[in-house]
């Protein structure tokens, strides 16, 4: 790499390399080698780091999902090779289910959400009074903890004491079973994650908007296009690279849900509530079955990695 | 929420003024005698200062039985000139952090307080706890007046484990027994039920909803495998058969399923499937349910105003018997030396006074249950008692019919969990039989896995 030099002469930065230079040159040998292996060097304790933070964590528990270990000081790992693959993929129906369950539950709350939050940006792109207030109030959901809130919705759901029945019956319908049946507890759930996390795609959604031409729309309404029609025709196809992104980011958070489930129903009742990350803590923390736990992980690691890529492949192909 | 047997969310214990000045006295009594107030000529022959100057690391999980005694470590302190540190984690957390140490082998925890209802099994197997049988013999360990014998059968049945070697001093006792609603009672002129039948009676008779439902206990999976040992004891059926295979498969199960799951479905609040003791015991004060049975701990609560709507108005008794005997399933807590740590004696001292007589009556007049005989019968706890006498009657009652409430087993969670996805299932309308053969085969596939 050569650097243009005021006067118009050339320095090599990598020591002696032009004839003549000025004296850059090092003096020692090791600050030589340095100077030679600069790229190396520089970036090798960021690299080191995450190696260590990231990449050994990651080598380990896939090292690990081949063993089988029942953590305990008596008793070493034992290498089983891919039974605890194996027996994810054909033996253990709660883990099956457990799958299916974390898919569908991200699918429910992802299309809610985005549909919500579109609205919602649509709506505060627009000027009316007391905008900026009612904004802030729409993402504060967003900003609580997220353990915090499910405590509040332990107490709002409760079938007798709880706040969401009584509003129910005072307009006239009556009580429901919330997260306390099997039947309606995983849409019980998906309410709290769509009130929490709306507001992450409204947020996306009204940068994207912020960010839009108005030349097309002008000249579609000089066409005489419909409010409708602008929106489905123009705003729309040209929010979709924002919108696959806010998507890319709540389905990867969605797929690893844990917090408010563990909170909620801690999988309950019955097995109704529980996904794949409940299923492998119960593995790992409360049975400290180690090895088939980290084959979980494995697992669950590769399906948010397969859903990433897709929408990333998907917003290749469909960037203006 | 704890997943455990939890008792995190109990009152904090009262200590009256009279009781501080009498136990002030007896610190400044025993940092010239030693703590024994009662019989100081006993103990002037006990050397607690030899190992001055060490340090000890104890981990605590949250319990009211903790609370309470570390508030006398000072004490012990300046009793033996060693220094302790602790810390205490919520029970799920704290058991976690726990095995993380003991498997890495750090030797970092001296002792902790063991929940021998969850990890007696797995703990010994793993060689994490210190068997105190040659410490307990050893007179210049323990001392003369500690009397070994005064703690009740139940509590040393459940720190002794299969090789004889005993795991750790019983601190807490629980025992699940009967709540119900003394003024309603009184209004029908009943007596609290002496059978099953007479149980599943009463909740029927008493079930009037929207006012008022019958009965009330946990439903929530892992949770109600506690309440859940009641009903399998009474009714004849066991954990294991004589050759440690599952026992799930008898007929006794079958009913045990059929009582258990059907009273909640008919008798319990709506949404009782997933109820724990936080969610029954939110309903019992409430004044929404006739009767309820849970640790008998819980019921700490339930007599302040504050929080309840029906103090003064709960009566407590024994659990009833059922046609295979009366039984209740009772877990124990206990403090534990860790086999890994540097200065077990010194530890082990630490276990030695906690568990004393004076500190089971300190326990105890902070309405925290001791395993302890001597502390029942003390005639300050008679005088002064913090809660209603049939709560004291009941209790004492219920340690005599006691027994360990689960599986003495290495994967006690997971069996909860197990028993505990059928009890939902079968509360939500599946026949019994038909989840409990699923569960049985279950059951049998983690023994042949954790037990081999």
């Amino acid at each position: 790499m050569t650097l243009p030099l005021p006067s118009g002469e050339r320095v090599g930065v990598r020591g002696a390399a032009a004839p003549g230079a000025p004296a850059l040159a090092p003096a020692s040998s090791l600050a030589r080698w340095a100077h030679r292996h600069a790229r190396w060097l520089f970036p090798a304790p960021a690299v080191l780091l995450v190696a260590a933070i990231i990449a050994y964590p990651i080598v380990y528990t896939v090292w690990m999902s081949l063993q089988e270990w029942f953590i305990s000081s008596l008793t070493a790992p034992k290498f089983i090779g891919l039974a605890n693959y194996q027996k994810i993929l054909v033996a253990d129906a709660r883990f099956r289910e457990a799958f299916f369950r974390t898919v569908y539950f991200t699918f429910l709350v992802v299309t809610a959400e985005t549909v919500l939050g579109v609205a919602m940006a649509l709506l505060f792109n627009r000027e009316f009074w007391g905008r900026g207030l009612l904004r802030t109030f729409a993402i504060l959901p967003m900003v609580a903890t997220p353990t915090a809130i499910a405590l509040v919705f332990v107490m709002m759901y409760h079938p007798t004491l709880g706040v969401a029945n009584y509003l129910l019956t005072v307009v006239g319908l009556p009580p429901f079973k919330w997260t306390y049946s099997s039947q309606t507890a995983l849409y019980a759930l998906a309410l709290v994650d769509v009130w929490e996390w709306t507001p992450l795609i409204m947020l996306i959604a009204l940068a994207g908007l912020a960010s839009l031409p108005r030349e097309p729309y002008e000249a579609a309404w000089i066409d005489g296009a419909s409010t409708l029609q602008a929106f489905w025709r123009i705003t729309l196809p040209l929010l979709r690279p924002t919108l696959v992104v806010a998507i890319l980011f709540r389905a990867i958070d969605a797929l690893k849900t844990f917090d408010i489930i563990y909170v909620i129903t801690q999988g309950g009742p019955a097995n109704s509530t529980e996904t794949i990350n409940i299923l492998l803590f119960n593995q790992a923390f409360s049975y400290f079955n180690m090895g088939y736990a980290s084959s979980m992980a494995v697992a669950l690691f590769a399906t948010v990695m397969g859903a990433s890529l897709i929408l990333i492949k998907v917003r290749r192909t469909t960037t203006w | 929420m704890s997943r455990d047997h939890a008792r995190s969310n109990h009152a904090p214990a009262t200590v009256s003024r009279r009781t501080v000045l009498k136990l002030g006295a007896a610190a400044a009594a025993s940092a010239a005698t030693g703590p024994f107030v009662w019989t100081p000529a006993r103990a002037q022959g006990f050397n607690w200062k030899r190992f001055q100057g060490k340090e000890l690391f104890f981990l605590f999980y949250k319990h009211p039985w903790v609370d309470e005694i570390v508030k006398f470590i000072p004490e012990f302190e300046s009793l033996t000139g060693m220094k302790v540190q602790y810390e205490v984690l919520p029970e799920v957390q704290g058991r976690q952090k726990l095995v993380v140490e003991m498997t890495g082998g750090s030797g970092g925890v001296d002792g902790f307080h063991s929940s021998t209802h969850v990890e007696k099994r797995r703990f010994w197997k793993s060689g994490w706890y210190q068997a105190l049988n040659g410490f307990l013999e050893d007179r210049s360990l323990t001392p003369p007046d500690f009397d070994w014998n005064d703690i009740v059968a139940g509590a040393k049945a459940a720190v002794l484990q299969p090789d004889k070697s005993i795991s750790g001093i019983p601190t807490f006792v629980d025992p699940f027994v009967l709540f119900y609603r003394k003024d309603v009672y009184a209004q029908k002129g009943w007596k609290p039920p002496r059978t099953v039948a007479e149980l599943e009676a009463q909740a029927k008779a008493l079930h009037n909803p929207p006012g008022m439902y019958g009965i009330v206990y946990r439903g929530l999976k892992n949770a109600n495998a506690t309440p859940w040992a009641y009903m399998l004891f009474v009714m004849g059926g066991d954990y294991l058969t004589k050759d440690g295979k599952s026992a799930m498969n008898a007929p006794e199960w079958v009913k045990t399923m059929d009582l258990y799951a059907g009273m909640l479905r008919r008798y319990g609040p709506p949404g009782v499937v997933n109820f724990n003791w936080y969610e029954c015991s939110s309903a019992f004060m409430q004044g929404q349910v006739g009767l309820y049975y849970d640790g008998v701990n819980f019921a700490n609560q339930f007599e302040d105003p504050a929080k309840s709507k029906v103090a003064g108005k709960v009566g407590y008794a024994v659990l009833p018997a059922g046609p295979a005997g009366h039984f209740t399933p009772t877990f124990t807590n206990a403090m534990a030396v860790s086999a890994q740590s540097r200065n077990k004696e010194a530890a082990y001292l630490f276990c030695v006074w906690s568990t004393n007589k004076q500190n089971a009556v300190r326990e105890l007049l902070a309405g925290v249950g001791v395993g302890r005989a001597s502390a029942w019968s003390n005639p300050e706890v008679k005088a002064k008692p913090k809660m209603p006498q049939d709560w004291y009657d009941a209790y004492l009652e219920s340690l005599k019919i006691g027994r360990p409430g689960l599986p003495e087993i290495a994967g006690v969670t997971e069996y909860r969990d197990l028993i505990g996805v059928a009890i939902q299932k079968a509360i939500e309308g599946a026949p019994s039989a038909q989840v409990l053969a699923d569960t049985h085969r279950d059951f049998q596939e983690l023994l042949n896995k954790t037990e081999g």
